[in-house]
């Protein structure tokens, strides 16, 4: 688990929450341990069964203006009661402000207390976006990412079996690269995401003439920052006795993070012209998605016929 | 060159599965086979072609084994037809 506090989350600026510090600075090593948010409502009104403290607690202006009706002594149960589960934060949307019993029971109490201009829906969907990117699982594996026709492929296989060589030809016929040689896997919303490890730039090493840049060379439109992974390609050499996909009635599964994708077994051997066979297995993994399968489809025409011959 | 006439045993006739299978025990093989079926001659080591001749139930086909394995060829080969490609 990675270390995320208070600090972190205010440092972000990326797609702004308009986030300040209400509460003491000494509470900005807290930590948040969860991608996860919760509305406090039920709690405050003191239904604590079930209450998720350990998560992200967002304030309204429904349960602001609850709190401003309280008497002091009310609000001062209350809220010690919320803040004594030691949750990680209480963040206030549109800019209201909490009665000031709230904010310095919390430095007491060491909870930290934000608050964004935002609206609460705004803010709600902007912090749960960028927290579960955060704390998504992820992993780094050798492969290269492609975009073939809007779906991500995933070109893995043994070093200098020619993937970068491949993913180069792709780019030339028109198709987008995402990262050459090492790939950082993500799961967002169940689905996997790929992306560069670093943010280098789409730099690629082919052999016999060294590092090229993709972006330089073929323009913007041909590189991507990230992309689905929606299938995978495994390219390997050539062997005589491996159970190749013949009549592809039968889906082969690879899992990464927990989510299984398609994966093609492709013999590569020289003079193959690869990439097309990609972009045909990319089309036909398409067509699939969309319903129309060729395999099964040309197995119930034999179907058929052989049917009909047995009846005459 | 083996030469060997035989009838589709199974009932369902020569369709996705057993044509699959036939191919892929003849892949093994280094011998060439063909099959002939109705003045229709294929390439037993093609899928396509196998598929193609959509072979019923009861139906001859002959098939033609030729290379330095060819008896171990067919022999496989008849043994597939004769327990019915491990159907009915």
């Amino acid at each position: 688990m990675k270390n995320y506090t208070i600090r972190n989350l205010l440092e972000f600026k990326e797609d702004d929450l308009l986030l300040s510090l209400v509460s003491d600075e000494k509470t900005l090593d807290n930590p948040i341990n969860f991608a996860h948010l919760n509305r406090p409502g039920l709690a405050l009104a003191g239904f604590l069964d079930r209450f998720s403290y350990d998560r992200i607690q967002v304030l309204g202006e429904t349960e602001v203006i609850y709190l401003q009706s309280l008497s002091e002594d009310e609000l001062y149960e209350k809220i010690k009661d919320i803040y004594s589960y030691s949750i990680p934060c209480l963040i206030v949307s549109k800019g209201l402000t909490l009665p000031y019993i709230a904010v310095d029971l919390a430095n007491n109490m060491n909870i930290a207390i934000l608050s964004s201009r935002l609206s609460t829906i705004k803010l709600y969907n902007g912090l749960s976006r960028y927290l579960n990117n955060y704390f998504a699982s992820e992993k780094t594996i050798h492969g290269t990412l492609v975009d073939v026709f809007g779906a991500g492929v995933l070109l893995t296989g043994k070093s200098g079996i020619g993937k970068s060589e491949c993913a180069l030809d792709l780019v030339t016929r028109g198709h987008g690269i995402v990262t050459d040689d090492t790939v950082t896997i993500k799961v967002l919303d169940d689905a996997l995401v790929g992306m560069p490890p670093q943010k280098f730039g789409h730099f690629m090493e082919i052999r016999g003439v060294g590092i090229i840049n993709i972006e330089k060379m073929f323009g913007i439109q041909r590189v991507r920052f990230n992309h689905n992974i929606e299938l995978q390609i495994e390219l390997m050499p050539w062997k005589d006795n491996f159970d190749y996909e013949r009549l592809g009635l039968v889906s082969n599964w690879v899992e990464h993070l927990g989510v299984n994708i398609p994966v093609i077994n492709l013999p590569v051997s020289p003079g193959k012209n690869v990439s097309v066979i990609i972009e045909v297995a990319v089309m036909n993994y398409i067509l699939k998605k969309n319903g129309y399968h060729a395999a099964e489809d040309y197995a119930k025409i034999l179907q058929e016929e052989i049917k009909r011959k047995t009846k005459v | 060159m083996i030469t060997k006439d035989v009838s589709v045993s199974n009932k369902l006739g020569l369709h996705t599965r057993p044509s699959a299978l036939l191919v892929k025990t003849a892949t093994k093989y280094r011998s060439e086979l063909m099959i002939i079926k109705d003045g229709m001659e294929i390439n037993g080591k093609s899928i396509m072609g196998v598929m193609m001749l959509a072979a019923e139930f009861n139906s001859l086909i002959t098939l033609q084994a030729d290379g330095v394995d060819e008896e171990y060829l067919m022999n496989d080969l008849l043994e597939l037809f004769e327990t019915k490609f491990g159907e009915e």
